[in-house]
């Protein structure tokens, strides 16, 4: 099996841009990456994309042929990889496994997405088989109530307040303001967040991702294809992708067996395992994690699930200063889906990409000293989970 | 004839029995995992041979989460004419099964988790055709 390099990152800013076209974004992201890795555009042997669902791909999530239309109509095979919030991440996963496996040396991954306004409708189907459209045409409990309920049940079990939460999103911002790719850079004091409005209870605005438009685009490539370019590779060391299992107790649609323990997405539980071990890792040998934050819940939530610090320690942690870049458990640095709102498929990338530059060390205030270990960590529509680990 | 003036938000997932309201499943005979709503094949893994059979849930259980909608979503969720503010729950049955359903309480905010809830079937709000829409709720006991 050949070690695989994670040789150029690339970023379009995360924002609202009504004047650009997806193609415009994504392009900026790819030329991006592969300046980065010093590669042409030629000496792309695949494309592996995130499938969007909301813009672009023809109507058929096929965005990666999008891109590749755009770059130059070479004949590569291009891969579109679904799975909801995901995908971005899953594509990723594919790109890694093709160069593991010795099928290409120099792979592109790629997502983008223009959002549409307001909280997302999951799924957005009219059909009563639909377990979506059950939840909210006989209940109505969109995204933010469900992360409430997870929320509510945390407070329940350790005690956790409604300062507690705001503290998480005033130390997103606090992170978040140092990067120029990053949407929401504003400081907000901890009265700031308590004032914002009463989303769904306990969770308020600011303590709940936004949507936003973005790209981001990463080079794979083999280990020897990459000792021509750089005596400094970035290793990705392992990915993992999987899918929620039966009995984790959490109500994907109306119902669901309670299963032992705390309601949980065993996806990323699962995925991230898997990633550790293919590694050779374990949870607290990462020196960072870029978790999915889409509210303040998973930073807390996410790292005692995974073995990254007991259970119900994590507000203690927060306020101690150790999930900042300089403390022992750094979480996301990037500042997270706090500070650049949801591109549903394109994130997992971001995510890769903060992991990739904070690697080299190019990371300025927000850098996690001698970083040389990071995790990536998403979940998507579906139960998907994924994982991925660069090390350096 | 006139159009009826009631109407279930989606047909065949409840029903008034002499019993009391009952949330209409399936459980597997094989492994026993009960299901909400009804499921054609048995989920569990561990389940070597699907024996799908109707099952009815209720009429009690205990909440272990509660989540307010501060705001009002859109369609196809029904909510009361100015809208108010309502809670959902998350409850756990006593039958194996975990179920979110919408809270029937005047104040949601001041509704424990922990407590005990009884099913009930109730008005959502209304349609755009002027009727009154009907779900299985959770109204604390």
């Amino acid at each position: 099996m050949n070690d695989v390099a994670a040789l150029g990152f690339g970023m379009h800013p995360w924002g609202k841009f009504p004047e650009k076209r997806l193609n415009d974004i994504c392009r900026v992201a790819v030329e991006s990456a592969l300046g980065d890795a010093g590669i042409a555009w030629k000496e792309v042997e695949a494309v592996c994309a995130a499938s969007s669902r909301f813009s672009g791909g023809k109507g058929w999530g096929l965005n990666g042929n999008d891109v590749v239309e755009d770059m130059g109509s070479t004949g590569v095979p291009v891969y579109n990889m679904s799975a909801g919030c995901a995908a971005g991440s899953n594509a990723f996963n594919v790109g890694y496994t093709m160069i593991k496996s010795g099928i290409h040396d120099v792979v592109l991954v790629v997502g983008g997405e223009k959002m549409p306004k307001g909280f997302i409708q999951t799924s957005g189907l009219e059909d009563e088989t639909d377990p979506e459209y059950l939840r909210q045409r006989c209940v109505g409990l969109p995204g933010p109530g469900f992360w409430a309920m997870l929320t509510r049940a945390r407070m329940e079990e350790y005690g956790t307040t409604e300062e507690d939460l705001a503290a998480v999103a005033v130390k997103a911002h606090q992170v978040g303001t140092h990067n120029e790719n990053a949407r929401f850079r504003q400081l907000f004091s901890l009265e700031d967040v308590l004032n914002s409005n009463m989303v769904s209870h306990p969770l308020r605005l600011y303590e709940i991702c936004p949507v936003s438009d973005g790209a981001a685009a990463v080079v794979l490539c083999s280990a020897e294809f990459a000792r021509k370019k750089t005596t400094q590779p970035i290793w990705a060391a392992s990915t993992a992708v999987a899918t929620a299992r039966f009995d984790d107790g959490l109500p994907r649609g109306l119902a669901c067996v309670p299963g032992e323990g705390r309601p949980h997405h065993s996806e990323a539980r699962i995925s991230v395992a898997k990633a550790l071990e293919a590694a050779d890792l374990g949870p607290k040998d990462l020196d960072f994690v870029e978790l999915q934050d889409n509210t303040v819940y998973y930073e807390l939530a996410f790292p005692e699930e995974w073995g990254m610090c007991k259970p119900g320690e994590s507000e203690r942690l927060l306020h101690a200063g150790e999930t900042l870049p300089t403390g022992r458990m750094p979480i996301n640095p990037s500042g997270g889906f706090l500070c650049f709102g949801e591109a549903t498929t394109a994130q997992g990338l971001f995510q890769i990409c903060e992991v990739g530059w904070q690697l080299r060390g190019e990371c300025g205030p927000r850098q996690v000293p001698n970083a040389r270990v990071g995790m990536a960590q998403s979940i998507g529509l579906g139960g998907n989970g994924t994982a991925a680990i660069l090390k350096r | 004839m006139s159009e009826p003036s009631t109407v279930q938000a989606v047909e065949g997932l409840f029903s008034q029995t002499p019993e009391g309201p009952r949330l209409l499943g399936s459980r597997c005979a094989n492994c026993r995992t009960p299901y909400f709503p009804r499921s054609e094949t048995c989920h569990n893994p561990e389940c070597e041979r699907s024996d799908m059979q109707d099952d009815s849930f209720g009429p009690a259980g205990r909440l272990i989460s509660i989540a307010l909608q501060n705001y009002p979503p859109p369609p196809p969720t029904i909510a009361s004419d100015p809208y108010v503010t309502y809670g959902v729950g998350l409850v756990d049955l006593p039958e194996g099964l975990r179920v979110i359903g919408r809270l029937l309480a005047d104040d949601p905010e001041q509704v424990p988790v922990g407590g005990n809830v009884a099913l009930v079937i109730a008005p959502l709000g209304h349609d755009a055709e002027g009727r009154e829409v009907l779900s299985w709720q959770w109204k604390p006991i």
